[in-house]
């Protein structure tokens, strides 16, 4: 345990900061494997974002990402290089949430439907789901993201939080 | 300040190394995978590799047991179908015919064919019957046994889950680059959704079991 940790509120913070370290971690490990078992399926929701049309691309984000956010969550449940792999959720997830939002301003044009009623399979791996609760759940995963990446808080019970000593300092 | 540059130049170098061997590992699963997608396969020919046109609302079909999760409960309309299958070369059936075919003495003759371009789950939970398999992402498994069948036939009906659903189109076209005339290629726009939901004849698990769907 590091020194910030010893008072009452580090301790809180630090237990805080390992839950959801561990959330992410477990929540990315199911979203990709899940994914992961159903490849084409994924295919056709990627596709239908309209963002890569070069086939060997296409496959390769449909076929390799789902891998890779398992390997994430993965990385995260151990403690393993906690702040890169922070940064490399946030890297994912913001760029994948303003796609989604764009594609549900998209589909509530179309329909003329209030933007929370606004329902589709984002490819997030839990099927069909309304916008709003999804903005928000991303919106908590980035902040949850920012928080690891930025503080020092949530590195207990991990096997290497730091890959290069001079990411601590 | 030099300490914070060390910092952020860590993080980064943390995050690369994360992407690189991450996305290495994510590739080899995904090769690995019995599951995976073939990297260099084109799995949408015919210039479809576009996306389809944000989903119309006209709530044509519902989602029933056995519908692709993926294409939503949003098909595109007729118009819209019928312009796609035209821009792939192919032709469009639609339900009134196909019925008089499903009842044709041709087709208990093997002279008229019904292939089911969706996945072994959903067709075992039910599918025309008769109709055979052609998995468009993975033919492969079946084509050997699909193709002659088709070759021997004077028409062969291509059907997905319908309206959004282009996995008929793309069996159809895998059909026809193995050599299959287009002539005798047809697709059932409408699809396993409104032949389910007009309850006409199905069957569950492999083909002429004669088995009911639960």
């Amino acid at each position: 345990m590091n020194v910030h940790q010893t008072s009452g509120a580090g301790r809180a913070s630090e237990a805080a900061a390992v839950m959801a370290r561990w959330l992410i971690g477990a929540l990315f490990i199911y979203m990709g494997l899940k994914k992961a078992m159903h490849p084409v399926e994924f295919l056709k929701l990627v596709r239908q974002y309209d963002l890569v049309h070069a086939p060997f691309l296409l496959n390769a984000i449909a076929g390799g990402l789902p891998w890779f956010e398992a390997f994430c969550g993965i990385l995260l449940l151990t403690g393993v290089a906690v702040r890169g792999t922070a940064l490399t959720l946030v890297a994912m997830l913001v760029p994948f949430t303003w796609v989604v939002l764009q594609r549900a301003l998209a589909l509530q044009a179309l329909r003329a439907i209030p933007f929370c009623a606004v329902k589709f399979d984002c490819g997030c791996g839990a099927g069909e789901v309304f916008i709003c609760g999804k903005l928000a759940e991303n919106g908590t995963l980035i902040l949850l993201s920012i928080w690891l990446l930025i503080s020092k808080f949530g590195r207990s019970f991990s096997l290497r939080p730091v890959l290069f000593p001079t990411a601590e300092g | 300040m030099p300490n914070l540059k060390c910092k952020i130049g860590g993080i980064l170098a943390e995050a690369v190394v994360i992407a690189v061997i991450g996305f290495a590992a994510a590739l080899t699963a995904n090769e690995v995978s019995p599951r995976g997608l073939a990297l260099n396969r084109n799995y949408f020919p015919a210039g479809t590799n576009a996306a389809p046109a944000v989903p119309k609302p006209a709530p044509v079909f519902q989602n029933v047991a056995g519908t692709n999760s993926s294409t939503t409960n949003v098909p595109s309309d007729a118009d819209d179908l019928s312009e796609r299958l035209r821009d792939k070369g192919l032709q469009e059936i639609k339900r009134p015919q196909l019925e008089k075919l499903f009842h044709d003495p041709r087709t208990q003759e093997g002279r008229v064919i019904f292939v089911d371009a969706r996945d072994e789950e959903h067709y075992a939970d039910g599918h025309i019957p008769g109709a055979y398999e052609l998995d468009p992402y993975h033919p492969e498994n079946q084509i050997g046994t699909v193709l002659p069948v088709c070759q021997a036939a004077e028409e062969v009906i291509v059907y997905c889950t319908g309206g959004e659903c282009e996995d008929a189109d793309t069996a159809a076209i895998i059909l026809r680059d193995a050599g299959l005339s287009n002539k005798k290629i047809f697709v059932y726009g409408g699809g396993f959704t409104e032949w389910h939901d007009n309850h006409l004849p199905l069957e569950a698990g492999e083909r002429n079991s004669g088995q009911k769907p639960k």
